[in-house]
Formats: C-alpha cells, sequence, structure tokens
C-alpha cells in the first residue's frame, strides 16, 4: 500500500489556528506531512484533490461538529479514511460516542504531542493491516461468537443471560483482535504488534499471560479450550466464527 | 409577647398533633363543662326554690285540714295529703335518731316556719340506706301526727342524660381529631416532599391544592425546588465553560512547551500545565457527578468486573491486587462504580504506593472495600476528609495533595448509584475506602 517515498498525510481539523499551526509543524518535525484546516467546508474542499492517510478532528467545532463530519465522512466516499478525533471532555461517555461515530480512536485535550504522534502511528499501522471497515470490530458494535456477545461501545462480554463480563483493557484489546482476525492463527509477535496500541510503552504483560485471563474471562478450560486455542510452536488462534449482530450506525 | 410558659408542671407534648389537640380539647372540654355546671347550678337553684316553696305551704295546710278533722275521718284523707317526697302518718312513726345533718335543718326550719308556732316539732332521722327523716308533731286533740320526708334528689337526673353527655365529648374529640389533621397532614406532605427533594430529577411537583394556605406553601415549595435544580444546572454549565474555555489555551500551550528545546523550563511548565488540566477536569467530574451522567444500569459479573480494574492498574505498573473473589452479579452502573473505585485506588496509591481491594456480601449488600498500609487519615478529620477539596496536608503540595475531589466525586456517584461511601481506619494502620452497594 505505502511505497518507500510515501509520506503519511495528515489532515488536522480544528477551528484554532494557533492548535492547527502547532500540530502541523510537531508532526512535521517528525517526518509526516501535514496540513490544517479550519472547518467541515475547507476539509471537504481539501479532499475533493488530495490523497490523505488520516484525519485529525476536532469534536467542537463550530458550524458542523466533529461527531456530524465524522459521521459523514464515514456514509461518503471517504470511508475508508482513519480518523483520530480530538475531544475536550475525557468522560467515558464522549469516549463511546466518538468510537460509535466511527471514529478510529480518540485523544482528550489537551494532550502532549508526543502521544498523538503515537496515537496517530498506532491507528496507521492497525488500519494497513486492515482497512477500517473491513474489521469487524469496528463494523458492528454487538458481535457474537459461540455463547457469547461482544458489545464494542461498552467493550465487555455479554453472557446468555445477558450479564455484562467486564474486560480489562489489554484483555478487551486481545480479544478485539481476535475476533478481527477469526480462525487465523496469530503468531505472539503478531498478536503483540496488534495489541499494542496507543499504551505501548505502557503494556508490558505477555501475551500468554494476557490469553489465559482471557480463557478465564470466555469460561475457557486452559488444557481444552474452546474458544482459543493454542497451535504449537505458531501462536494462538480463536477457533469459532464471528457473527455481526448490530452494526455500527 | 408573652414571656415562658408558666405552666411546666405538666410534660407539655413533644408533637404538634399532640399539643394542638390537647389545646382544643382541653379548651372545649373546659368551656363545655363550665356552660354545663351553669345551667345546672340555676336548674338546681330554682328547683329547690320551688318544692321548698310548696313543700312549707302544702304541709302547713295539710296539717291544718287534719286538725281540723275528726279523729275517725283523718284516715279518709290521710292519703290525699301526701305527696311525693312526703306522706303522713297518723301516730308515733318510727323510732329514729336525733338528725343533725343540715339539709334536714333546712326543711325543718321550712316545717317549723309554716307550722311550728302551733304545733311544737320533733325531728328525728330514720337510719337506711337512703335519707329519711320523720317529724312527729301533736294535733291539737292530742293525737300524734307523723310526717315521713323522703327528700327526692332537688333535681332528678334523667336517665340519658349521661349519654348525651358522653355522645357529646365523642363528637368534640372527633372534631378537634379532625381539625388537628387538618392543620398537621399538609405539614407532613411538605415534610416527606422536602426528604425526598431531589431537584436533579425531575419527580412529581407537589400538590398545590387544598387551603390557600397550604396552596401557597406547596406553591413556594416547588418554585424553591425549580430554583435549586437552576442553581445546581448553571453550576455544571459554568464549570463546564470555563473547563471549555481553558482547554483551548492549555492545549496551545501543551503543543508550544512540546516544540521547544528540552530544558528544566520546559519540564516545569509541562508538569505546571498537567496540574491546571486535572484541576478542570476534576471540577467537571465533580459538578457533573451530582447529575448523574444518564449512564443506565445494567447486570454485571462482580468477579470479572473487579479483576478488571486490578489488571488495568497492574498492567500499567501499579501495585493493585484483589483479595479473595465474590461471585454473583449486580445491577448497577458501570462506569459510575468503576470511577468511584478508580478514586479510591488512585488515593491509596498516592499515599501507600499499594492497594488491595475486597469484596464482601454485608446484610444483604455488596461492600466494596479498597484497603491501604498508607498513614490513615486522623479520626477527627474523617468526615472532613469526604468534603470536596479537602487536602490532608495543609500545604497544599501538588505531589500529593491532588485536587482534593476524588472522594468527594466518589461519594456523590455513589449518591446517584443508591450506595454510600465511607472510610474508616484499620486497626493496624492503613486506611479502608468502602462503597456499599444496595
Amino acid at each position: 500500500m505505502s511505497s518507500m517515498e510515501h509520506v503519511d498525510h495528515i489532515l488536522i481539523v480544528d477551528d484554532d489556528r494557533e492548535i492547527r499551526e502547532l500540530l502541523s509543524s510537531y508532526l512535521k518535525k517528525n517526518g509526516l506531512r501535514a496540513t490544517g484546516v479550519a472547518d467541515g467546508r475547507q476539509m471537504r474542499t481539501f479532499l475533493e484533490t488530495n490523497a490523505v492517510d488520516l484525519i485529525v478532528l476536532d469534536v467542537m467545532m463550530p458550524g458542523d461538529d466533529g461527531l456530524v463530519l465524522c459521521r459523514e465522512l464515514r456514509a461518503g466516499r471517504h470511508k475508508a479514511i482513519p480518523i483520530l478525533m480530538l475531544t475536550a471532555r475525557s468522560d467515558e461517555m464522549d469516549r463511546i460516542i466518538g468510537l460509535e461515530m466511527g471514529a478510529d480512536d480518540y485523544l482528550a485535550k489537551p494532550f502532549a504531542a508526543r502521544e498523538l504522534l503515537a496515537r496517530v502511528k498506532a491507528v496507521l499501522r492497525r488500519t494497513r493491516m486492515l482497512p477500517p471497515n473491513l474489521q469487524i470490530s469496528e463494523a458492528g458494535q454487538m458481535l457474537a461468537f459461540g455463547d457469547w456477545r461482544l458489545d464494542t461501545v461498552g467493550r465487555h462480554l455479554l453472557d446468555r443471560q445477558g450479564t455484562a463480563i467486564t474486560l480489562s483493557g489489554a484483555e478487551y484489546r486481545l480479544l478485539r483482535v481476535f475476533i478481527d482476525h477469526p480462525q487465523r492463527v496469530l503468531s505472539r509477535d503478531q498478536l503483540l504488534n496488534l495489541t499494542q496500541g496507543r499504551d505501548a510503552d505502557l503494556f508490558d504483560r505477555s501475551i500468554d499471560l494476557l490469553v489465559s485471563r482471557l480463557r478465564q474471562r470466555l469460561g475457557d478450560d486452559a488444557r481444552e479450550p474452546t474458544y482459543i486455542k493454542t497451535v504449537r510452536s505458531e501462536g494462538y488462534v480463536l477457533s469459532t466464527p464471528v457473527e455481526i449482530l448490530e452494526p455500527r450506525p | 409577647m408573652r414571656g415562658g410558659n408558666p405552666i411546666r408542671l405538666l410534660t407539655w407534648p413533644s408533637t404538634l398533633r399532640a399539643r394542638i389537640f390537647f389545646i382544643l380539647l382541653v379548651g372545649l372540654a373546659v368551656a363545655y363543662g363550665l356552660s354545663f355546671g351553669v345551667l345546672y347550678l340555676e336548674r338546681y337553684m330554682s328547683a329547690k326554690a320551688v318544692m321548698l316553696g310548696t313543700l312549707e305551704k302544702d304541709v302547713a295546710t295539710s296539717i291544718a285540714v287534719l286538725d281540723r278533722l275528726p279523729a275517725n275521718e283523718r284516715e279518709n284523707f290521710i292519703d290525699w295529703l301526701g305527696r311525693g317526697s312526703y306522706r303522713f302518718v297518723l301516730g308515733e312513726g318510727l323510732k329514729g335518731v336525733p338528725d343533725t345533718s343540715p339539709r334536714s335543718a333546712e326543711i325543718v326550719a321550712r316545717i317549723e316556719e309554716a307550722v311550728g308556732h302551733r304545733f311544737p316539732l320533733r325531728v328525728e332521722a330514720i337510719p337506711g340506706d337512703v335519707m329519711r327523716l320523720q317529724v312527729h308533731l301533736t294535733l291539737s286533740d292530742g293525737s300524734p301526727l307523723t310526717i315521713d320526708i323522703t327528700p327526692r334528689g332537688v333535681m332528678p337526673v334523667a336517665d340519658w342524660l349521661p349519654y348525651v353527655f358522653l355522645l357529646q365529648m365523642v363528637l368534640l374529640v372527633l372534631c378537634a381529631w379532625l381539625a388537628v389533621r387538618q392543620t398537621i397532614r399538609p405539614l407532613g406532605t411538605l415534610a416527606a416532599a422536602a426528604d425526598a427533594l431531589d431537584p436533579r430529577r425531575p419527580g412529581p411537583a407537589l400538590s398545590e391544592t387544598g387551603p390557600s394556605e397550604v396552596a401557597h406553601a406547596a406553591r413556594a415549595f416547588n418554585a424553591m425546588r425549580e430554583r435549586i435544580a437552576h442553581y445546581l444546572e448553571e453550576r455544571v454549565q459554568i464549570l463546564a465553560a470555563i473547563s471549555h474555555d481553558l482547554q483551548t489555551p492549555i492545549t496551545r500551550m501543551r503543543l508550544r512547551a512540546d516544540l521547544a528545546d528540552d530544558s528544566p523550563e520546559k519540564d516545569k511548565l509541562v508538569s505546571d500545565l498537567s496540574e491546571v488540566e486535572r484541576l478542570v477536569q476534576e471540577g467537571i467530574a465533580y459538578a457533573r457527578s451530582s447529575h448523574g451522567n444518564g449512564e443506565k444500569a445494567s447486570r454485571i459479573d462482580l468477579s470479572s468486573f473487579i479483576d478488571s480494574i486490578a489488571y488495568d492498574y497492574l498492567d500499567t505498573g501499579k501495585a493493585v491486587t484483589v483479595l479473595g473473589a465474590v461471585q454473583g452479579t449486580i445491577v448497577t452502573k458501570p462506569h459510575a462504580l468503576r470511577r468511584i473505585l478508580t478514586n479510591f485506588i488512585d488515593n491509596a496509591l498516592k499515599f501507600a504506593g499499594s492497594a488491595e481491594i475486597g469484596v464482601e456480601r454485608r446484610d444483604g449488600c455488596v461492600v466494596i472495600m479498597v484497603l491501604d498500609r498508607g498513614p490513615g487519615v486522623p479520626e477527627d478529620r474523617l468526615e472532613a476528609a469526604m468534603q470536596p477539596f479537602f487536602r490532608l496536608e495543609p500545604s497544599r503540595n501538588r505531589e500529593t495533595g491532588g485536587t482534593g475531589l476524588g472522594l468527594a466525586i466518589a461519594q456523590q456517584l455513589a449518591a446517584t448509584i443508591g450506595g454510600s461511601v465511607r472510610i474508616y481506619n484499620r486497626v493496624d494502620g492503613g486506611l479502608v475506602a468502602e462503597v456499599t452497594l444496595r
């Protein structure tokens, strides 16, 4: 997809001129291309004539706000462009709303520039492996596999009785990777690479430990697991198919 | 203004209901008793006057008639001359004892006044259940005559009168009770409404019907409730506006610092900015926590919920462990509960460096505890620690002080999920922060 000379082009949509300029220069300093636009109108015009690899979208903007623009992008012909949302509030609720609208990740203002760069790179890496709309966990807000349902909005499992089984952040990320690659053997390296998102520096648990925790959540027996099976000297595989029960709006 | 209550001998009832009831009942009963008494007295006087007046004349006439009649004729008339309370008997009559009671003296005095100057009288009381007098005299022909007097009550009370009296008392009690109820009930309703007052949730307004004073109080109460709701709303909006308007300049400063070359000044700036940022976020979180955030309750698996929190800390290198596990599910708002527990854990990590999470069922409630081995909180400041902006150390040290909103937020959130928050010191050192979920 990307040639050796390709430099990722990031479009920054934010109504604050200074933030746009500061972000652009920081990203440029770190080897990316960056363009800033002030609102939805300018964004649409720019996208007419330019290829963009990722859009950094501010939520709080006069006129069409970030959520409206995100929905519009996802519905139109630019739906493949990954989106990183900048939200004013770091509340859980807002994060959920952002993800529901189809953003690939979010970041609460104010943020450290380094953090933004890490997220941008993580989202790019993730979407390169699978385009955003081919990712099952992106396409559905309620997924089913075996006896379980996964609520990608609430980020928890639901058992047959509808009781929510809460997952830790790392467990959820790992399960999401398995869900996105059902019935495909994934090596530990692949799993580590795909699981490490934004918290790459914070996350240092070994994949084996995480898998055993996840099996515990799924009620899987480690000797004879039904869901996540061990493939000797290769890695792990989610043995059941995944079905989308409710697509994202 | 009257000074003090002079009657302190009676124990004054503590409830308004009892007091008003007491005043009304005693007042009415005294007034009623007085008028009854006056009426009785007046009737007694007039009846007595009539009775005694006729007695003396009748007796005098009868004695005169008997005196004139030939002795053999007297027998035929004797029954005609008797009245309800006395009769004439020819002969010596019964043997009695000398009488001394003032009442008989009065009766005798009357008779004596009427006839005594002609016939000397001798009075004797006949012992027995009822009062009975015999007046002995000698007629002019020497034959003895006895007046046998059985004085009836001057005013005989009818049999039905006590019932009427009782009925009236019952009526009085009933009226007093009704009046008290009328007065007290709106007060109770008002108190209950004030107790249940939750301006965050638009509950049913207090009914503005009833007597005009009650309707007025209800209207005033409803208006007050709206004002409180408005103030709360305003508080959240102000905090949200401040936080939003601060966020843009903070973001700019943050980015500018990030773009600058590394220097101690830059690090200080970044850390100051983080402090401002945290304060703003906690402030808005506190403002929102009282409001509830519209989260819906759902059934969650308790042990996986607790584990996930501990793992999230463990995965970032923080020492948070789970003590034992409680199986089962609870219905709650998971994000709110998570925030409560992470606030507890953040405090424990800040003061003790590590935290333990314990869960137990106590009297049908689920209690989740966060325990640490830190310095604890002085006993006399445990209550104050739940207040917003409370800091244990006066220095407001940024490293350990935090914003002082963590526990206040936890408490407000606990209220929105129908739980309660408590902190207490461990016997062997350290602090326990626990949330009880009903």
